[in-house]
């Protein structure tokens, strides 16, 4: 603990024990909560390094007229201070712990009406149970009734709170109970069971009095559940639901002899429960008989006859609502029982088979299906037990091929079939009875069905035997995209259902010319929609499609899904070129990346340059100059960023054509890039300031891509980096050219930066940088001496700007340092202070510095240790926050000076 | 109450109701889809319509090569082109009191029914529903009397022949009723006949009934009507949309509580929510325009093009279609934008209080300062000058047979770079390009009808509760074409009840109540007597006076003094004996109490005998019998009448008299 905090603590718990109102705002409590949690947890016994707080516990606990959120915090604090057996033992023998945690205590101050004492109360005692002792005192002082009781408290933080105690309380019997019993009879029960803190802990011997006493008091637990489990009226279901949420913790965690014991106790009116049919209990319920079914294999290796029962009733639950989300619950948790696992199958296809009419199920309960049908008459229900079975139709084809009621590539028929329907279209539909029909208009125009059924069809996608689907879903999915009442979540969806499709069924052949045309025409209309976000979508769509590669007809060959199915670039750089002028900057951004998604390939293949080639990139430079939103300034860098790196990545000495291109729009990117005023643009500038010099450094002797100090000092240094021998020259060579495209320019900006992202990544680079050129473990001179060129090496500090800031910096380094030393050594320019700088300026000649001059000089090191800390370290440690408290307090105690106190936020 | 069905058109409704003494007529909508039958006028000299071959049917018999022309695999008639008329045979039109028109497109038949048919009536409308209505009138006479034919086809129609015709010449129904357009002069006759009205105003039709028209949102001036007497409520809703486009909101609670609620002029595009279409049109356009061809949108001159324009106005930035000109072709073009701009009390809030800023309420007005939007009469004179593509043409008549958009056809339809688009939902574009192709041109259809959709009617209905609902046989059951949909249908409980052309409903509700009035001086002379606590009741002797429908009961003329006059001979009415009228009686006869009083009077033989309606006493000595009913008491007693007067002053006194 800091010792500038622990002289502090004394002064503030008197201020606290003082009065509580004074405090500088309602979060310091838990603030100073937080710091003791922390301390606590880092191993520091609060008592031994804070002595004072045993005496402001005993104080404030006596003081029952202090603000109830100071004795909700000192009830707390107790729990927390005695979290350790020592701890504990000073406070019960000072008997502060009675007091402290003494009902009646707080019921005759008036005081546990409030709902913050007895949260206080719960938590205090919850923290403090950690160990045997606790739990002793606990059971001693017969606390469990309250807690029963707290239970159903009518504040629902404390209610839940309560929930947990309990739950902690009965594991951490089961702890001992069990490490009593342990070796006996049920050695290795525990392997890969001790969830939980309380299981970690290593509890002493335990006398078979006190086992007594927690038999019993798990058997009042029990007792309880049983008892309240069932609600007598309607009113207390909310105490159900809690039961129900103690219990599925409870199941999960428990083991054998209790878990058996629990299971017992309540099985019957768990029963009782399901057969009261309370629609609001389904899914807590299931939890419960999940969490038991889930725990059936630790515990007892077969599954409990009774838990298998329960979850039979559950799955045949009359109301077709309820056994639909009571099927989908199992679908999601309990995927090893074949059974049930078919049942929920067939319970969840069900609506899905009745509506679409295509048999999905071979054989159903006529009065099964007959009350689904009713329900599904209604409008909202239909739609939301559709959507729910459209969720977990993933989740059914995922099942083993044994459990499944009919073919995965049915189930996508069934989907297509109902995305059909709703968009009115019955055509297909081979129900024909008046009741389905019925049903099938509750969906006609439901965008939220649309939306479920197209998630399906792309979950679906990946399913075994599908693929023959694909030309339907096309077909579908271009309908889809055509139809003037899709909503733009739709239009977005079905865009993604294609890509999906497109990148999982690699095989196109059997892609007619017609779908290519009917897709190119819609894709054309849909860049013209008068929503943006259609627009959006749309062209997000195509630079997505040229990211998926297909095998196209049957010469096998490899190309790109844009090309197979719209013939490529000249279809879809002029509608993306013409996004470009779009009004709204988010399509702009999606046009420019989804431009650079689709060029790529030609990147990489070294294709030559077109006309068309060098329109995009001056357009693209002018946004970068002209546009208002920083969306697509972003996105002009990110293209840049893309098509260096697949420059890059190219194996060949990249072709002149696309080169002469590239590295002076470059140059004027990071230029334009790094003056822009959002930051995310200027980070993305140093990204690509970066990949130049990777390119320029990789396999030097020094250069580690990435960040310097996050890699280990004794970290092994991959082979790969040592295979270029140093060359000076090359460095030189290489340096000199950064310097001419502008990258040094735009790590000094960048370093001087006010947005702290940008300064730390420009520092990084620096840093990485002058590893490269003069590391600084070469000492000055012998930089100096052995690398005499790279020395040479000068870039342009002209008189504005950043250039002003990081002359600041040299010319106070250089004072620092002694006089004639160090900076005065720059090349052309005799001295960087003021003098100079304005002789300079006035000259109208730029000064230039020495590169590495300019990297040793510039404390690096000591900037990142700055920019690494967070904006408000200074004002968000404890020592900060105990000082805000005593500040408070006495600008508290003296009204008239009208100070007003300023805090920072937490 | 009765109810004439004169056409069959759902959306072009032409009914007489016959309610309380008066003949009023709703709407007076002219079916123009006949029209698809002829040839389209062009405006230039076309070579291609000029050498189509005539028609000979197959063996030869029938002859028609002067009236049927074959073009493009299909016969059209050769001739003005003709409309469709309400059925005029079904009921005098003479007899017609007054004519309500609900908004515009429901009065193109007007000339037909107020001119040449004795008519005398009034009509009644609203100020923009009469000058845009004009406008509309206008344009029609303006487009046939532009390019007149000389001869104009009859044969055809003949019943022997229409039946040898290829379809859908064949199918034509009541050819015979087709009539050409109206002059100039008949428009001016008809229009003049009418009457205008504000939303809300209440006019009073012979003291019978009180009409009132209520915004119905669908275009400027558009209206419902309620027809209403002191007991009676009837709805007229024609032709009604929630859509906030720039109207007047639909005045909904006004339709409430209607014995009668009439309901047509649903929208004709069940499945197309005019949202997705406007959208639709946006992108078609840009896309063409992107793409260098030009955009023809066959349009009336008024309603949806106003929303289009607007639509168009923030479309045109975010499409980069600045530079594009927009052109719209009509011969009342210039009246049209402009009337639009000054209706500001018709239009929707947002657009009236533009007004006061002030500002126009539609932002063509800025297209036009603009430049990009301009107008012209017609394709002759200025714009033949200033015509520069590509661009987007409005222009009619969405039929394709004549107006303007006949030559755009002819001149675009060859190449695949321009489009149509169709936006008015009263034709079949199929059926309207049927004489153009083979046709080059995309096409593209998003029929635009803000009207009302059988999901918000449903609602509507269900919030409004009508006793009874009466609308076309179309709404009652799904469109052909998607007979599984049944969501595209009214079902309302009880059904509603469907008609046809040339239906006569009786529509199912009894008048039961009449107003009648009293007069201060009679009502002073009554007196009432209190027969329950809060009822009191006085009888009345007057005489009822009728006048225009008010009813009048006014004190019973005193007889005359004998009239001293001797002149006159001729023998006079015995002036109304005047009678006290008997008193009425009312109250129950207390059992115990009249068996103590027969008792009293030495009647003691009295056997009581229990019925469901009272009781039957037995006097056995006397052989009477007396019923004490809960209505009535009977006294049964042969030969013996001073009996039967004691008995019946007994019961008498039990009673209360009036």
């Amino acid at each position: 603990m800091d010792r500038e905090c622990v002289s502090l603590l004394p002064r503030v718990c008197e201020v606290l024990a003082a009065s509580g109102s004074s405090l500088p705002d309602d979060t310091s409590l838990e603030k100073l909560l937080d710091w003791f949690t922390e301390v606590t947890k880092a191993g520091t016994s609060l008592l031994e390094s804070c002595p004072c707080l045993l005496e402001f516990i005993s104080s404030v606990v006596r003081n029952t007229t202090l603000d109830p959120s100071i004795l909700s915090f000192t009830l707390r604090l107790t729990g927390l201070v005695a979290v350790t057996e020592d701890a504990f033992t000073v406070l019960q023998q000072s008997s502060v712990l009675d007091l402290v945690f003494n009902l009646q205590h707080w019921q005759e101050a008036g005081l546990w009406e409030d709902p913050c004492i007895r949260i206080g109360w719960i938590q205090g005692l919850r923290t403090m149970m950690q160990h045997p002792k606790a739990l002793g005192f606990f059971v001693q002082a017969d606390f469990l009734k309250p807690l029963l009781q707290l239970q159903t408290d009518k504040s629902l933080f404390v209610a839940s709170a309560a929930n947990q105690m309990l739950a902690h309380v009965l594991l951490s019997c089961q702890s001992v109970s069990s490490v009593e019993s342990n070796g006996v009879d049920e050695e290795g029960e525990d392997v890969g069971r001790s969830s939980g803190s309380i299981a970690d802990l290593e509890y002493p011997a335990i006398t078979v009095e006190t086992n007594q006493d927690y038999a019993a008091v798990v058997t009042a637990i029990s007792e309880c559940l049983k008892k309240s489990l069932v609600p007598r009226k309607n009113s207390q279901l909310h105490q159900s639901l809690q039961i129900l949420k103690l219990l599925a913790l409870l199941l999960a965690q428990t083991r054998a002899p209790l878990w058996e014991k629990l299971l017992q106790m309540v099985a019957d009116s768990v029963d009782e429960l399901l057969a009261a049919g309370y629609s609001q209990l389904v899914l807590p319920l299931m939890d419960v008989i999940l969490a038991a079914h889930s725990s059936c294999d630790a515990n007892r290796r077969v599954t409990d006859q009774r838990v298998s029962r329960l979850l039979s009733f559950m799955l045949n639950i009359r109301k077709p609502a309820d056994l639909i989300q009571a099927a989908a619950a199992f679908l999601r948790r309990g995927r090893h029982d074949l059974v049930h696992t078919a049942q929920s199958a067939r319970v969840l296809l069900l609506p899905l088979d009745i509506i679409t009419g295509l048999n999905l199920l071979t054989t159903t309960a006529d009065e099964q299906q007959f009350s689904m049908v009713e329900q599904l008459k209604n409008k909202t229900s239909c739609i939301s037990m559709i959507c729910v079975c459209l969720t977990n139709t993933p989740q059914i084809t995922l099942t083993a091929a044994d459990c499944l009621p009919c073919p995965p590539v049915l189930i996508v028929t069934a989907v297509l079939s109902l995305l059909r329907l709703c968009s009115g279209d019955f055509s297909s539909s081979s129900s024909s009875s008046s009741s389905c029909r019925d049903v099938s208009r509750n969906i006609i125009g439901s965008s939220k069905v649309q939306k479920c059924a197209l998630e399906a069809l792309i979950a679906l996608s990946g399913s075994p035997g599908v693929e023959v689907k694909l030309p339907e879903v096309v077909t579908l999915l271009v309908q889809y995209l055509d139809n003037p009442h899709s909503d733009p979540t739709v239009l977005h969806k079905s865009y993604q259902a294609l890509v999906r499709w497109m990148s999982v069924c690699s095989d196109l052949s059997s892609i007619t010319d017609q779908h290519r045309q009917d897709l190119l025409q819609v894709a054309t209309k849909r860049s013209c929609d008068i929503r943006w976000e259609v627009r959006d979508s749309t062209v997000e769509f195509l630079g997505r499609l040229a990211g998926v590669s297909v095998v196209q007809t049957t010469a096998e060959e490899v190309s790109d899904a844009s090309v197979a199915l719209l013939g490529g670039c000249c279809f879809t750089t002029p509608l993306l070129r013409a996004a470009l002028q779009d009004p709204e900057s988010y399509v702009r951004a999606s046009a420019i990346s989804a431009l650079a998604q689709t060029l790529a390939a030609s990147w990489q293949q070294g294709a030559a340059l077109t006309q068309e080639h060098t329109e995009i990139v001056n357009q693209l430079l002018e946004v970068l100059s002209r546009d208002t939103e920083g969306f697509a300034r972003r996105a002009v860098v990110r293209y840049f960023i893309a098509w260096l790196s697949s420059r890059s990545s190219h194996s060949s000495p990249p072709p002149l054509a696309s080169s002469s291109l590239l590295m002076p729009s470059v140059r004027s990117v990071l230029s334009r890039g790094s003056a822009d005023l959002d930051w995310e643009v200027k980070v993305h500038t140093l990204e690509l300031a970066e990949l130049l010099l990777h390119e320029a450094f990789s396999g030097q002797r020094g250069y580690m891509k990435g960040n310097p100090t996050q890699t280990h000092p004794y970290a092994v240094i991959p082979d790969t980096l040592h295979t270029r021998t140093h060359n000076e020259e090359d460095v030189v060579g290489e340096l000199n050219s950064l310097v001419q495209w502008g990258v040094v320019s735009v790590l000094l900006s960048g370093l001087v930066d006010c947005d702290r992202p940008v300064a730390l990544r420009a520092c990084r680079l620096l840093m990485t940088l002058r590893e490269v050129v003069c590391p600084l473990s070469l000492g000055a001179l012998d930089a100096t001496a052995a690398m005499a060129m790279v020395a040479k090496v000068t870039c342009e500090l002209p008189g504005c700007g950043w250039a002003r800031e990081i002359r600041k910096m040299l010319a106070t380094k250089a004072k620092d340092a002694e006089r004639g030393c160090s900076v005065g050594e720059v090349v052309d320019c005799d001295d960087c202070g003021e003098a100079g700088q304005e002789a300079a300026s006035v000259g109208g000649q730029t000064p230039c510095v020495s590169v590495c001059e300019v990297l040793r000089s510039l404390d690096l090191d000591e900037r990142l240790d700055v920019l690494t800390r967070s904006s408000d370290h200074v004002h968000n440690s404890p020592f900060s926050l105990l000082q805000d408290i005593l500040t408070a307090s006495s600008a508290h105690s003296q009204p008239d000076t009208q100070q007003e106190v300023i805090v920072d936020c937490y | 109450m009765k109810l004439y069905c004169l056409s069959g058109h759902p959306t072009l409704p032409c009914n007489v109701l016959k309610f309380k003494s008066t003949t009023i007529m709703l709407d007076c909508g002219l079916d123009t889809t006949s029209v698809l039958n002829f040839l389209p006028l062009p405006l230039v000299h076309s070579p291609r319509l000029s050498k189509l071959p005539g028609w000979v049917s197959k063996d030869g018999t029938i002859n028609l090569e002067k009236e049927l022309k074959d073009c493009a695999g299909r016969v059209f008639v050769d001739s003005q082109p003709e409309f469709c008329l309400p059925e005029r045979e079904l009921l005098d039109l003479s007899t017609i009191d007054v004519i309500l028109i609900s908004n515009y497109h429901c009065m193109m038949a007007l000339p037909y029914i107020t001119e040449h048919t004795g008519f005398t009536g009034t009509v009644y409308a609203t100020e923009p529903t009469l000058q845009i209505g004009r406008l509309l009138m206008e344009e029609v006479v303006n487009f046939m009397e532009r390019v007149p034919k000389a001869q104009s086809a009859t044969c055809w129609k003949n019943k022997e022949i229409q039946r040898m015709l290829p379809g859908p010449l064949k199918d034509a129904v009541d050819v015979w009723t087709w009539k050409r357009c109206y002059s100039m002069q008949e428009v001016n006759s008809a229009l003049s006949k009418v009457q205008l009205v504000g939303y809300s105003q209440k006019v009073e039709l012979f003291g019978a009934v009180q009409v009132s028209p209520l915004s119905s949102g669908y275009s400027l001036g558009s209206s419902n009507w309620i027809i209403q007497s002191h007991h009676e409520k009837v709805s007229y809703v024609s032709g009604s949309s929630l859509l906030t486009t720039h109207p007047q909101p639909m005045d909904q609670s006004s339709l409430k509580n209607s014995d009668v609620l009439i309901l047509t002029g649903l929208t004709q595009m069940p499945t197309a929510n005019p949202d997705g279409m406007l959208g639709e049109f946006c992108s078609n356009l840009a896309m063409t325009i992107r793409a260098g061809g030009n955009v023809l949108v066959p349009c009336y001159s008024s309603g949806v093009i106003y929303d289009l324009l607007e639509c168009l106005y923030q479309f045109i930035e975010s499409a980069s279609l600045g530079t594009t000109p927009f052109y719209f072709i009509s011969p009342v073009a210039n009246s049209s934008l402009e009337f639009s701009q000054i209706f500001a009390e018709w239009l929707c809030h947002n657009k009236q209080t533009k007004v006061y800023l002030p500002e126009p309420p539609f932002p063509h007005a800025e297209l036009i300062q603009t430049n990009k939007l301009k107008h012209y009469p017609s394709i002759h004179g200025d714009f033949s000058s200033e015509f520069r593509q590509p661009c987007v043409v409005f222009t009619g008549h969405p039929s394709l047979r004549f107006g303007d958009v006949v030559h755009f056809m002819e001149l675009w339809g060859k190449s695949s770079l321009n489009t149509i688009i169709f936006t008015e939902p009263d034709f079949s574009y199929l059926d309207a390009l049927a004489p153009y192709q083979p046709l080059a041109m995309k096409c593209v259809y998003c029929p635009i009808d803000t009207r009302l959709n059988f999901h918000q009617v449903s609602k509507l209905l269900k919030e409004v509760q009508p006793l009874h609902v009466v609308c076309p046989e179309q709404y009652t059951q799904p469109p052909l074409t998607q007979s599984h949909r049944s969501d595209l249908m009214l079902e309302l409980q009880p059904p509603p009840m469907p008609y046809r052309r040339c239906s006569v409903l009786n529509l199912p509700f009894r008048r039961r109540y009449e107003r009648v009035y009293i007069l201060p001086e009679l009502a002073n002379s009554l007196v009432p007597s209190e027969i329950k606590p809060g009822v009191s009741v006085a009888t009345v002797s007057a005489v009822v006076h009728s006048k225009d429908n008010k009813h009048t009961l006014q004190s019973v003329p005193k007889p005359p003094p004998v009239a001293p006059s001797k002149k006159r001979k001729r023998v006079m009415d015995e002036p109304p004996v005047v009678m006290t009228p008997k008193p009425l009686l009312s109250g129950a006869v207390p059992l115990e109490a009249f068996l103590a009083t027969l008792q009293k009077h030495g009647i003691t033989e009295v056997k009581v005998e229990e019925t469901a309606d009272g009781h039957i006493l037995h006097l056995q000595a006397e052989d009477t019998l007396i019923q004490l009913e809960e209505d009535g008491t009977h006294i049964v007693c042969d030969n013996n009448e001073p009996l039967r007067t004691t008995l019946r002053d007994l019961v008498l006194r039990f009673l209360q008299k009036l």
